[in-house]
C-alpha cells in the first residue's frame, strides 16, 4: 500500500492519500476524541499525540496538527493509515450523515449562531456567509462554539477579516464564552453550496 | 498563513498610473508625436513610454503587489519595497522623458539623463521583480495563472534590459558594437517583450483568474489553458531570446519574429477559446461592469489579432503598425485595466474601511461603493473613441484621431471621478457609510497595512 501526502496552503494541515476509498461521500470533520468514538480510524489517529483535527473525504485523510513538526507526526500517521486500512476495519462504525452538526451541539444554540453569522457579508459578493455556504459547521456545546468556514477562494484578502468578523458575530450571541473559527479549504467552495436564496439572487439556476 | 494583506502602496501606483494615462490622452489630443510626428520621433517616443512605464507598468505592478499574493496563498515578500520602486520607476520614467528631449534638442545634454534613466528604472523593477519573484518561490503551490505571471515578469527584465541598453547607447555612455546593433535592430523585439510579454501574457494570467471569480465560473487549470502557456512561453522565447541573437548574428530576425508570432496566434486562439468557456460557463448570470467592459477588452485583443492577420499578407503591417500598437495598447491592456481598476479599488476600499468591522456593525456591499449605471457611460465612450481612433490611424486621419484621443481623455477623466467618489465613500448611503470605528480611506495608500 502507497501513501501519498499533498501539502496544504494551510502548513498546519496535510492532507494523506492512501488510494482507495475512505468515505462513500461527503466529508467527516472531527474535531475530538469524544466525535472520533464513531471511526476506529480517528480514534487511532487521535491516540497520536499532536493531532488536533481529523477531516475524512471521499480518497482522503486530512490531518491539522495542534503542535509539534510534520517530521515527527509524519511516520506515526502514515503507521496508522496503513494499518487500518490492511487490517479492513470499516471507517465508521456506523453510517452517520457527513458534514453533519457534531454530537453534542445544541441545535437551538447552532441555530442562533448561523443567525448571527448572516450579518457577515461576502464583501466581494455582497451576500451573507450562511447562504452562500461559506459556513461548512457549527458546533456549540455548552458555552464554547466552533464555527468551521471557508472563503470562496484561498488566500482571499479578505479572509481574515470574514474569520474574525464571524467570530465577532457568534460571540454576540447570549450564552457563547469562547468562539473559535476555524477555515478549511476540504472541501474547495463551489457555487452549488449556496442557499435557494442565494442561488435565485445570483441567478443561478 | 490563508488570508494575505492589503498591499499598503498599490493605490498610489494606481494613482500615479491613471495620471500618466491622463498626461498620455492629453499628449495624443494635442497632437503630441504619432501620427503627428514620426513613429520613431522622440516625441512619439516620449509618448509611448508614458503609456508603457507611466501607465501601463505602474497600473500591472501596483496589481500585482497585491494580487501575486493572492494567486499563490502567501503573503507578499515584502511591503516595504514598493515604494521605493514606485519612486525609482516615476524618476527613471522622467530621466526618460529628458534624455528623448535631449534627443530631440530641446533640452541640453548636460545630464547624463539616459544613463539615469537606466540605472532607475532598472532598479525600480528589479526590486518589483525580487519582491513579487520571492514571494512565488515562498509559495507551497504555483497555480496555473501565477506562472503566466512568472513568465511576464521574466519578460519584464528582458524588455527593460533591452530599454537600458537601448538608453544606454543612445545616450553615448556605452559605443561596444553589439550592443549598438541590437540597439539599431532590437526595436521589434523591444516591443513584442513587454507588450507582448510582459504586459499582454500577465494580464492574460490574471484575467484567468480574475473573470473566473468575479463571474463564479470554474477555474480553468485543464489543457487548453496548459497549451496557452506553453506555446505563449514559446512564443516569447522564439520572439525575444531568438531576435536578440539573430540581431546580434547580423541577421534580419523578421524570419524569428514571424515564427514567434505563428505560435503566439495558436496561443491566442486557445486563451480566446478559454475565455469564451469562462463566460459560457458562469453561473452568475447578472454580471458586473468590470466583467462586461472586460469583454470589450477582450473584444479588442480579439480585433487586434484579427488585424495583424489581415494586414501580414498584404505587406500593410510595418505601414499600420501604429494603428495596432494603439488597439492593443489601448483597447485591449487599458481596457482591461480601467474595468478591472473599477471592481479593484472598490474592493479593496471596502476591505480597509468595513472589514475591520465586520461583525461588529452593519456593513455596505462592495456593490454599494460605486454607481455601475452611471459609470457605464464612460465606459462605452472610452471603447468607441479606441476604436473610432484606430480606424482613424488606419485612414491616416490625423485630426480625427485628436478628436478620438480627446473622447479618450474625457472618458478616463470620467472614470478616474467614479475611483475617487469610491475612494471618498460618495456612494455609500449616509446611515451606513461610517460605522462606528470606520475610518475614511485615504485617496492614494491603504490604512491597513
Amino acid at each position: 500500500m502507497f501513501i501519498q501526502t499533498e501539502a496544504m496552503p494551510d502548513a498546519a494541515r496535510l492532507k494523506f492519500l492512501p488510494g482507495r476509498e475512505v468515505l462513500a461521500d461527503g466529508t467527516l470533520t472531527l474535531h475530538d476524541k469524544a466525535q472520533a468514538a464513531q471511526s476506529p480510524l480517528a480514534e487511532r489517529l487521535f491516540a497520536i499525540p499532536g493531532v488536533a483535527a481529523v477531516s475524512l473525504g471521499k480518497d482522503f485523510i486530512t490531518i491539522t496538527r495542534a503542535g509539534g513538526d510534520w517530521q515527527r507526526l509524519k511516520p506515526a500517521i502514515l503507521g496508522v493509515i496503513m494499518e487500518h486500512f490492511m487490517s479492513g476495519a470499516p471507517v465508521l462504525r456506523k453510517e452517520v450523515p457527513a458534514s453533519s452538526i457534531a454530537p453534542g451541539t445544541d441545535p437551538e444554540v447552532a441555530g442562533h449562531i448561523k443567525d448571527a453569522l448572516r450579518q457577515v457579508i461576502d464583501p466581494e459578493l455582497g451576500y451573507n456567509i450562511v447562504d452562500l455556504g461559506l459556513v461548512y459547521d457549527v458546533v456549540a456545546s455548552g458555552g464554547t462554539v466552533r464555527v468551521i468556514m471557508t472563503t470562496t477562494t484561498p488566500g482571499c484578502p479578505a479572509t481574515n477579516y470574514l474569520k474574525s468578523g464571524a467570530g465577532e458575530a457568534a460571540s454576540g450571541v447570549p450564552g457563547v464564552e469562547l468562539v473559535d473559527v476555524q477555515l478549511t479549504y476540504e472541501p474547495r467552495w463551489s457555487p452549488e453550496m449556496m442557499s435557494a436564496d442565494a442561488k435565485a439572487h445570483f441567478g443561478i439556476g | 498563513m490563508v488570508g494575505v494583506s492589503l498591499s499598503r502602496w498599490t493605490m498610489s501606483y494606481f494613482a500615479a498610473a491613471l495620471v500618466a494615462l491622463l498626461v498620455a490622452e492629453f499628449l495624443m489630443t494635442i497632437g503630441y508625436g504619432f501620427p503627428a510626428a514620426a513613429q520613431a520621433a522622440p516625441e512619439t517616443l516620449i509618448l509611448v513610454h508614458i503609456v508603457a512605464i507611466g501607465w501601463l507598468s505602474l497600473l500591472m505592478c501596483g496589481a500585482l503587489l497585491q494580487f501575486v499574493p493572492v494567486l499563490v496563498v502567501q503573503p507578499l515578500h515584502s511591503d516595504r519595497l514598493a515604494l521605493p520602486a514606485l519612486g525609482s520607476l516615476i524618476a527613471g520614467l522622467a530621466a526618460l522623458i529628458i534624455g528623448f528631449l535631449q534627443l530631440a534638442g530641446h533640452v541640453d545634454r548636460d545630464i547624463p539623463a539616459f544613463a539615469l534613466a537606466g540605472v532607475l528604472l532598472g532598479s525600480g523593477f528589479a526590486l518589483v521583480v525580487w519582491n513579487l519573484g520571492r514571494t512565488v518561490v515562498a509559495a507551497q503551490t504555483i497555480p496555473l495563472a501565477s506562472r503566466f505571471v512568472v513568465a511576464g515578469l521574466a519578460c519584464m527584465a528582458a524588455t527593460a534590459g533591452l530599454g537600458i541598453i537601448f538608453a544606454l547607447v543612445f545616450g553615448g555612455t556605452v559605443t561596444y558594437r553589439p550592443l549598438a546593433v541590437l540597439t539599431g535592430a532590437g526595436l521589434p523585439v523591444h516591443v513584442v517583450a513587454g507588450l507582448g510579454g510582459w504586459l499582454s501574457f500577465t494580464a492574460m494570467g490574471v484575467s484567468y483568474r480574475l473573470l473566473a471569480m468575479f463571474m463564479l465560473a470554474p477555474e480553468l487549470e485543464g489543457r487548453t489553458t496548459k497549451g496557452c502557456l506553453y506555446l505563449g512561453v514559446a512564443a516569447l522565447v522564439l520572439a525575444i531570446g531568438g531576435g536578440v541573437l539573430t540581431i546580434l548574428f547580423d541577421q534580419d530576425p523578421e524570419f524569428v519574429l514571424l515564427a514567434a508570432a505563428a505560435v503566439g496566434l495558436m496561443a491566442l486562439m486557445l486563451y480566446g477559446g478559454d475565455v469564451l468557456h469562462l463566460y459560457r460557463a458562469r453561473k452568475r448570470r447578472h454580471i458586473e461592469l468590470n466583467s462586461r467592459m472586460a469583454a470589450l477588452a477582450l473584444a479588442s485583443l480579439a480585433a487586434s489579432v484579427a488585424l495583424i492577420i489581415v494586414l501580414l499578407p498584404l505587406g500593410r503591417l510595418t505601414d499600420h503598425i501604429g494603428a495596432v500598437v494603439f488597439l492593443i495598447a489601448f483597447g485591449w491592456l487599458s481596457g482591461l485595466g480601467l474595468a478591472q481598476l473599477y471592481k479593484i479599488v472598490a474592493f479593496l476600499t471596502w476591505l480597509e474601511c468595513y472589514g475591520p468591522v465586520l461583525g461588529k456593525a452593519p456593513t455596505p456591499r462592495v456593490q454599494d461603493l460605486v454607481t455601475e449605471a452611471r459609470a457605464l457611460k464612460w465606459f462605452v465612450l472610452y471603447f468607441l473613441a479606441v476604436w473610432t481612433g484606430t480606424i482613424a490611424l488606419l485612414a491616416s486621419a490625423a485630426l480625427v484621431f485628436q478628436i478620438t484621443a480627446a473622447a479618450m481623455l474625457i472618458a478616463s477623466g470620467g472614470i478616474v471621478a467614479e475611483l475617487v467618489r469610491t475612494r471618498r465613500l460618495a456612494d455609500v448611503k449616509a446611515v451606513s457609510r461610517l460605522p462606528l470605528g470606520v475610518q475614511r480611506p485615504r485617496l492614494l495608500l491603504s490604512y491597513h497595512a
